[in-house]
């Protein structure tokens, strides 16, 4: 016989002094996230001008959107380590893409020397974009397979995923970055490095993809049954859910976001390579979505929490880069950070 | 008569608010061993655990060897010479079967293990159950049955003198498991007393002297075996009794077939089940627990996978025969464990209503659920079933049972399945709870659909179906009509072929 494991008297009293303790919580983070801006716009001379506010969005609108795929993949319970390995290899093969049918310049007169396989730059550059995204996407459906038909342990899998991508990425480039001709590929590279009034166009691109995910998670049934399978797979099974395919798109769409990941931060940096993500990018991703308040243990968390995580990791790098201390102390802060955090939301549940 | 080890007298037991124990008095002799016997919830586990120190009781009185005693903790029972050897079997795999045996107390010397020692002294314990196993083999490449004994060496390394067995078959083949009862007769010779927890009847006779049926909490009968019929043990166990009379129904059967299985096969647990499901029926499946009922219904279900067999589902005058996985589109599955299997414990009862059907819920202009839609579907059938919550976004956890129930059947009513397989569907639920599940089955049923019911309570079971399938050990051994008696259909349920083989 099992014993019993709720009590289910709680008087009203409690029941409410407990919801408004749990939102206390969960709006904390953001609180401290003004006041932290609010702080550094008064002592440093910089901090409060828009191009640095933009440029604090723009560095965080690439982890904001990779974020939102890693909160699919732990809303079901997983973990996606390979994200930035994807994103790199999504990068490389969009920019060889480029490369091979941009054709070359004559640095004389300015004039296309050699005609590439295709002329139009606007084409070539959506075809690249979309090169990016199948590669991540594809790379992704590899995860979710193993995850979700095979049974493996996401941990594993997207470890030796990370490795699998990271060595192609190398292999492909031959150890060095693909630089992205900005002549020969203009509209590739504005297409996410231009400015709409002032506001970067990737910024705009992370706020619609954004808002995109927080309406896919909670109102179409996809959502829903990430979140029922990442409950109780078992429940969601019962109630006829494909819980094999939701696993597996969950792993697809963090794939997809690494994707458009690369298609941003190849324009933005003219070039692709193995290390495009950057180091730590992976921790800096999962760390997003955990400080976003979204559940290692699957079930719940929201993309637009993941996504101001995102921007509040953005902010503590960029304010430690302002107020002049040294990376490897911004590294410890950050960590400290996180742990404050995560131990804040540990005191909302129970 | 031997000397008198163990009285339990006038046991009771609370838990948040409900009677789990009514007043239990137990008695057991020296080398015999004791059955304790009943359906799930009847309150075996949790009189052994207070038995066994983890958990008090709120009264009643414990004697060992005619002394009183108060056992407040597991380490108190050991020292009173009682033990227990568990269900689950609680084992570290990765390490040695002697480094398992004396995990609680490790003998050392200058900190470090006494390696040969335990291995030396590991080699007699298992010798004491009469096998041999190297003592640095790990637990993890030995099979159920060996594991087993590896915990009974363990178990009497304390030298006990009560030795409770919690389902210990539940994992063994059936080499294994007279193998186990070689090792309890042996026991027994030697002077300890075992008490005996299983919901298997036939195992009983092979190993018990006395018996004690509990049900919800009391104690209903009890004695030498050899003065309970197994007819009886099963009566007892399924709470019929013959003068409580159930108001007899016309049966609704239809000849229409809706859902046929054939030759449905699973090694080991399901043999050769052939099933039609009529329109517009309840049937009922019974059996003793350990049947094979819910293995079945899970088969069927494509939960658990099979061997061999055909499922057909015949609908608008067309059969087609589809695969397992995929029969959960047309049946709506009511499981035996709500709080594991049926529901999403931390979610609204909104989220819980819509599970089902959110495909069914999309708005007419995108493919995003409608909001509005789906509160006013799932305040619908809130109302229908009469469920009590405070409001839709309640968390479905601080409902009760019957509630939770309710919240389960209403997800598979808005999804609205042409079958529906509905295992324990009254279990832990107070009266008014299963008088309501019980008028919805019948109105599902009037309104057409197939219902196939299991329970353990036979009286509920013959207050909502139509007609019965008898299952026996995996098989189907029965099928009988609607104005069939208890008493007939208790002696199908007993007559297990291999206990009259035996």
């Amino acid at each position: 016989m099992a014993l019993p494991t709720q009590k289910t008297k709680r008087n009203s009293f409690f029941d409410k002094k407990w919801l408004n303790k749990n939102l206390l919580l969960t709006v904390l983070p953001y609180v401290v996230l003004v006041i932290i801006a609010i702080v550094l716009a008064i002592k440093t001379p910089h901090f409060g001008t828009f191009r640095n506010l933009t440029n604090v969005l723009e560095q965080s609108s690439i982890l904001a959107i990779t974020a939102v795929g890693m909160t699919c993949v732990l809303v079901v319970g997983g973990i996606d380590l390979s994200s930035p390995a994807i994103m790199a290899l999504s990068a490389v093969a969009g920019v060889l893409f480029l490369r091979a049918t941009s054709g070359t310049l004559n640095p004389v007169t300015g004039a296309v020397a050699v005609a590439g396989a295709i002329p139009n730059q606007a084409v070539r550059a959506i075809l690249a974009a979309l090169i990016m995204i199948v590669v991540g996407m594809a790379m992704g459906a590899i995860n979710g397979f193993a995850v979700g038909y095979l049974k493996m342990i996401p941990f594993v899998v997207t470890l030796a995923m990370q490795f699998i991508c990271l060595g192609a990425a190398t292999w492909l480039t031959e150890s060095v970055g693909i630089p992205i001709d900005y002549n020969l590929n203009k509209f590739f590279v504005d297409m996410t490095q231009k400015r709409f009034d002032y506001v970067p166009l990737d910024i705009l691109y992370a706020v619609v993809f954004v808002v995109i995910a927080y309406l896919v998670m909670r109102r179409s049934y996809l959502g829903r049954w990430l979140y029922a399978a990442g409950t109780n797979l078992k429940t969601a099974r019962i109630s006829g859910i494909p819980t094999q395919k939701v696993v597996m798109a969950a792993y697809i769409v963090s794939g997809l976001t690494a994707g458009i990941g690369a298609i941003i931060t190849a324009a933005r940096l003219l070039s692709a390579s193995a290390l495009i993500a950057g180091e730590n990018a992976v921790l800096d991703i999962i760390s997003s979505a955990v400080v976003g308040g979204v559940s290692i243990y699957g079930g719940s968390g929201s993309p637009v929490g993941a996504a101001l995580g995102a921007v509040l990791i953005g902010l503590i790098s960029n304010s430690m880069n302002m107020l002049r201390v040294s990376y490897d102390l911004t590294l410890m802060i950050k960590g400290v950070f996180i742990l404050a955090f995560i131990y804040i939301y540990s005191l909302r549940k129970k | 008569m031997s000397e008198l080890t163990l009285r339990l007298v006038d046991i009771q037991k609370k838990f948040a608010g409900v009677q789990a124990l009514k007043g239990v008095s137990i008695d057991a002799y020296a080398g015999e061993s004791v059955a304790l016997l009943g359906p799930n919830g009847a309150g075996k586990s949790t009189l052994m655990n207070i038995l066994g120190g983890v958990i008090p009781p709120d009264s009643g009185n414990i004697f060992l060897h005619d002394q009183p005693v108060e056992i407040h903790s597991p380490l108190e029972a050991v020292r009173h010479g009682i033990t227990f050897v568990h269900q689950e079997i609680a084992m570290l795999p990765t390490l040695t079967i002697a480094e398992n045996l004396f995990i609680t107390s490790f003998p050392t010397q200058l900190g470090f293990i006494k390696t040969r020692a335990i291995n030396d002294q590991a080699v007699q314990a298992m010798a004491r159950l009469g096998f041999y196993f190297p003592p640095t083999t790990k637990v993890s490449s030995l099979s159920p049955g060996d594991r087993q004994l590896v915990e009974i060496a363990r178990a009497l390394l304390s030298n006990p003198k009560i030795i409770i067995f919690d389902e210990p078959t539940s994992s063994l083949t059936e080499r294994e498991k007279l193998r186990l009862f070689e090792v309890i007769q042996g026991l027994k010779v030697t002077g300890v007393t075992i008490i005996y927890i299983t919901h298997l009847l036939y195992e009983v006779f092979d190993i018990c002297e006395r018996a004690y049926i509990l049900r919800d909490g009391e104690i209903v009968g009890g004695g030498l075996m050899k003065d309970l019929p197994y007819q009886k043990i099963v009566q007892m166990m399924t709470g019929a009794r013959s003068e409580q009379a159930v108001a007899t129904r016309k049966s609704r059967q239809t000849s229409e077939t809706i859902l046929q299985v054939t030759g449905l096969n699973r090694s080991g647990v399901l043999e050769d089940i052939n099933i039609e499901l009529h329109k517009g029926e309840v049937l009922g499946l019974w059996g003793l627990l350990g049947s094979g009922r819910t293995e079945l219904l899970r088969a069927i279900t494509g939960l658990d996978p099979i061997d061999s067999g055909v499922i057909q589902i015949h609908e608008k005058g067309t059969t087609r025969k589809i695969r397992p996985a995929d029969t959960k589109k047309w049946v709506g599955m009511i499981t035996e464990n709500r709080r594991e299997e049926g529901l999403l414990l931390p979610q609204s009862v909104k989220d819980n209503m819509s599970l089902a059907n959110l495909t069914g819920l999309l708005s007419r202009l995108w493919p995003l659920i409608d909001g509005r839609r789906e509160v006013k579907e799932a305040e619908k059938y809130v109302q229908r079933l009469n469920i009590a919550i405070s409001g839709l976004n309640q968390v479905v956890a601080t409902l009760s049972g019957g509630n939770q129930q309710k919240v389960v059947i209403g997800r598979w009513l808005e999804r609205n399945p042409i079958i529906y397989f509905m295992d324990e569907p009254m279990r832990g639920l107070d009266v008014g709870a299963k008088a309501e599940i019980r008028k919805i089955i019948g109105e599902l049923a009037e309104a057409g659909a197939a219902i196939l019911v299991v329970s353990s309570e036979l009286e509920e079971l013959m207050s909502v179906s139509d007609r019965y399938l008898v299952m026996d050990r995996g098989r189907i051994v029965a099928e009988l009509p609607c104005e069939t008696t208890k008493e007939e259909l208790i002696a199908r349920a007993a007559e297990a072929k291999a206990f009259e083989a035996r």
